[in-house]
């Protein structure tokens, strides 16, 4: 018989970009309310699957990001009432997302200034969940049924990328890997984000960039309801084109030519004579004959090597060189 | 020594549930009415296969049928097969309607599983619970297990102590009659129910499996009983949707259901204060039902908390140790284990060429016996690859062989031919047919197989008839 898989999914929840998403003049406006309902029914799906199948739910908030399900509280709430018309499972699962969701928002304030959303830190909890379930400690006699696999991780995504958390996703995307999670991205609004674009493909998981979101629940379910082991049999749409641009160190800027350090592999945007990870000092006349290499235009279309922090040697070329941005997913309309 | 092969399908690969083959059985107007209500379709899409279930769900947000070739244009070519086969099980259980040209859900299951994912809806469908009562408090879980384990080990070990003489608990007539009609156990001569040897191959099944076993069982007997079937199915579904450690109303369900609620306490699958109390506990083994969860929490007896099910340990000289106090699973061990010693957690045995002639002659076969041991490997065992040894895993597969030396063939033998040609002429015939099984030209007589006899008496009368005719 096979095992029940396990999803965790990572709601952005950014005010702002949410009220700009529900705006009518839009091609598709999609308000907070109904995305929350198209989710809430896909989970529920993913629910109903099978009995052994398990989630978690974060919520990623301007300058936080919070675990929504499951809570401390969700084993057993007397104030969820039971309704003879709802399989309780999935009332339980829903009022206790909605209700979290709605206490968080309250708790957030008026402030103009919005802090950019807590993304990696809802990515960084979601893997350290699936870790902590994975590795039941060996020889207890129940690690076979609540051990999870097949563990994936999907974002939902309205923000744009923010560029100085380009090694922290980096840092996530390489635990991922390693942990053999893969990760599914939603762009639901906004422009594509080159980061998470990387993380689905490293991951093997799929990006998919949400053109008729009035068919949200649609997309939700065909691309990603099946299980990665269902995946080998059913086609789900992955990108063609990755944007492999990296982000420099010093400014934190997305580079189409970047100079890496060949001893820490830091990038930088220009030629610099420290490097300001590692200390490494570089010869003058390297310096020079890199600045006297630079295009004074810079060419927009052939991206250059860049690296990764961090990475293990072995997965280096996997990121080295990247065409720059040709959004060209392929996906099917059915609906 | 004949090469063994190795059979051991991979864990992985699906099998479809029991209940499936029983439900394409069943005529259109009933599963539509089944799926009229959200619980069934919950429970009935919860036991197809992961890419049925795809399927259906790709399909359900849709309000327009979609041609075959969009949807099967999703599924990667090496999928093409399983995918066909899935849509050919779905219009089997009436699932897809028309699924030669637009593939389109059935409207009431569309409706149904819609109503079963977003709530709403007045079907009651997920059980009414009982108003909290402080006099009365529902039981514990644990109390609900406990009670749940004593009624099916009840049944088990009634079944497998039936041959030996000692007699435990009785479980109730329903049972029994049950047990009879399903053929695990049968009337020898007399009064006294015995066991059959089907009843001791669903012994080694999993405690999952024999649930399934009975309640399919039950479903035959339904419609002699002159019960609904379709009532019957529906609250099968509606209690494995329903949660485990909260009372529910019995308002609302019919008379059927009420009736079937008697049964079902004998089974171990809901609890009830007393057989006429308004309110009633589903236990694990009905919530259940459409997982693979185990369905009962500790089968080697209270106090080991969390222990799993496997306490077998098996070691390459033959030599078993199971850890169990639990006089159930020592009664099944010893269906085809020499007992040698046993101690208050232990029981040591060994696998001896007796103790599995035994077990094969009561119609269990190796790998009934091998799969056993595999499901009941103690966690230690699991650190091994292969689990069992190999060497005990060939002999009992050997063993078993030995038994399939001689083969038994009924037919008819041919003799007292009246003379060389008379006996050759026949024997050339029966040769054309192909029905000779052996042959003695010296002894002029041969032995020809069942379904050939009518034709060679044919033959050998009419050689008569013409012979007297012509002389």
């Amino acid at each position: 018989m096979e095992r029940g898989s396990h999803l965790s999914l990572i709601i952005d929840l950014s005010p702002s970009q949410w009220h700009l998403s529900a705006d009518p003049s839009n091609p598709y406006p999609l308000s907070f309310k109904t995305f929350l309902s198209h989710v809430l029914t896909f989970v529920n799906s993913h629910i109903a699957s099978k009995h052994e199948n398990t989630l978690a739910v974060f919520g990623a908030f301007p300058g936080k990001s919070v675990m929504l399900y499951p809570s401390s509280e969700t084993t057993d709430d007397p104030t969820i009432s039971s309704d003879p018309n709802t399989y309780r499972p999935f009332k339980l699962l829903d009022s206790v997302i909605a209700r979290n969701i709605g206490r968080e928002l309250e708790l957030l304030g008026d402030s103009d200034d919005e802090a950019p959303v807590a993304l990696v830190g809802a990515l960084t909890k979601a893997l350290c969940y699936i870790n902590r379930h994975a590795h039941v400690p060996t020889g207890s006699a129940t690690e076979d049924a609540t051990a999870f696999t097949d563990p994936r991780i999907l974002i939902l995504s309205v923000s744009p990328d923010l560029s100085t958390a380009y090694i922290p996703v980096m840092n996530a995307i390489f635990s991922a890997q390693k942990l053999k999670v893969n990760i599914d991205v939603c762009k639901v609004y906004g422009p594509d984000t080159i980061f998470l674009q990387q993380a689905a493909h490293l991951t093997g998981g799929s990006y998919i960039y949400l053109e008729r979101r009035d068919a949200f629940l649609q997309y939700l379910i065909m691309s990603f309801l099946p299980t990665p082991s269902m995946r080998k049999v059913l086609a789900v749409p992955k990108q063609d084109k990755v944007d492999f641009r990296a982000a420099c160190f010093c400014h934190k800027n997305i580079v189409d030519i970047g100079f890496v350090c060949s001893v820490c592999l830091s990038i930088f945007c220009s030629p610099v004579p420290v490097c300001s990870t590692c200390r490494t000092k570089f010869p003058i006349k390297t310096l020079q004959r890199l600045n006297a290499s630079r295009p004074v235009v810079p060419a927009a279309h052939n991206g250059s090597a860049n690296g990764t922090p961090r990475a293990p040697a072995g997965r280096a070329e996997q990121l080295v060189i990247g065409q720059s941005a040709l959004r060209d997913e392929e996906i099917d309309h059915l609906s | 020594m004949p090469s063994i092969v190795e059979e051991t399908p991979p864990p992985d690969e699906y099998s479809p549930h029991a209940l499936l083959p029983f439900l394409h059985s069943q005529p259109q107007n009933a599963l539509t009415r089944l799926y009229h209500r959200p619980s069934s379709c919950l429970s009935i899409f919860r036991l197809l296969a992961p890419i049925e279930r795809q399927t259906i769900m790709n399909l359900l947000w849709l309000e327009s049928s979609i041609l075959l070739t969009t949807m099967s244009s999703w599924v990667v070519r090496d999928g093409k097969k399983i995918f066909d086969d899935a849509v050919a099980t779905l219009s089997r259980l009436h699932i897809l309607s028309n699924p030669s040209a637009k593939l389109g859900l059935n409207s009431t299951f569309k409706a149904s599983l819609r109503h079963a994912l977003t709530g709403g809806g007045t079907s009651g469908s997920f059980g009414v619970p009982a108003e909290i009562d402080d006099k009365r408090p529902s039981p514990t879980v644990q109390a609900l297990d406990a009670y749940a384990l004593e009624r099916w080990e009840t049944i088990l070990h009634y079944m497998v102590s039936s041959g030996t003489g000692q007699l435990p608990a009785k479980p109730s007539q329903g049972v029994l009659y049950l047990l009879q009609r399903s053929g695990l156990m049968a009337t020898n001569h007399g009064s006294q129910l015995q066991i059959t040897s089907s009843g001791f191959q669903f012994l080694l099944h999993t405690p999952h499996a024999q649930l399934w076993e009975l309640l399919l069982q039950y479903l035959q007997m339904v419609e002699e009983r002159q019960m609904d079937l379709v009532e019957v199915l529906s609250f099968l579904f509606m209690l494995s949707t329903m949660e485990l450690g909260r009372d529910y109303s019995t308002e609302g369900l019919s008379e059927t259901q009420k009736a079937m609620l008697e049964d079902l306490r004998d089974y171990g699958l809901i609890w009830q204060r007393k057989a006429s109390s308004r309110r009633f506990c589903p236990t694990r083994l009905a919530t259940t039902l459409t997982s693979s969860l185990p369905p009962l929490p500790t089968a080697t007896g209270a106090g080991t908390d969390g222990q799993a099910q496997g306490f077998i340990v098996l070691e390459t000289n033959y030599r078993l140790y199971a850890y169990t106090d639990n006089p159930l699973q020592t009664a099944v061990l010893n269906l085809f284990v020499t007992m040698k010693s046993r101690f208050p957690n232990l029981v040591v045995g060994s696998i001896t060429r007796e103790s599995v002639r035994k077990a094969l002659a009561n119609g269990i076969t190796a790998d009934q016996i091998i799969s056993y041991l595999t499901t009941y490997a103690h966690p230690q065992m699991r650190k091994n690859k292969p689990l069992l040894p190999v060497t005990v895993q060939d002999q009992i597969r050997l063993w078993e062989l030995e038994r399939n030396r001689v083969k038994t063939q009924e037919g008819y033998l041919y003799t007292a031919f009246a003379s060389q040609a008379d006996y050759e002429y026949v024997l050339n015939y029966a040769k054309q047919l192909d029905v000779v099984l052996w042959e003695n030209p010296a002894r002029r007589c041969f032995f020809g197989s069942l379904e050939g006899h009518s034709n060679i008496r044919g033959f050998i009368e009419r050689r008569t008839a013409a012979g007297n005719g012509g002389s």
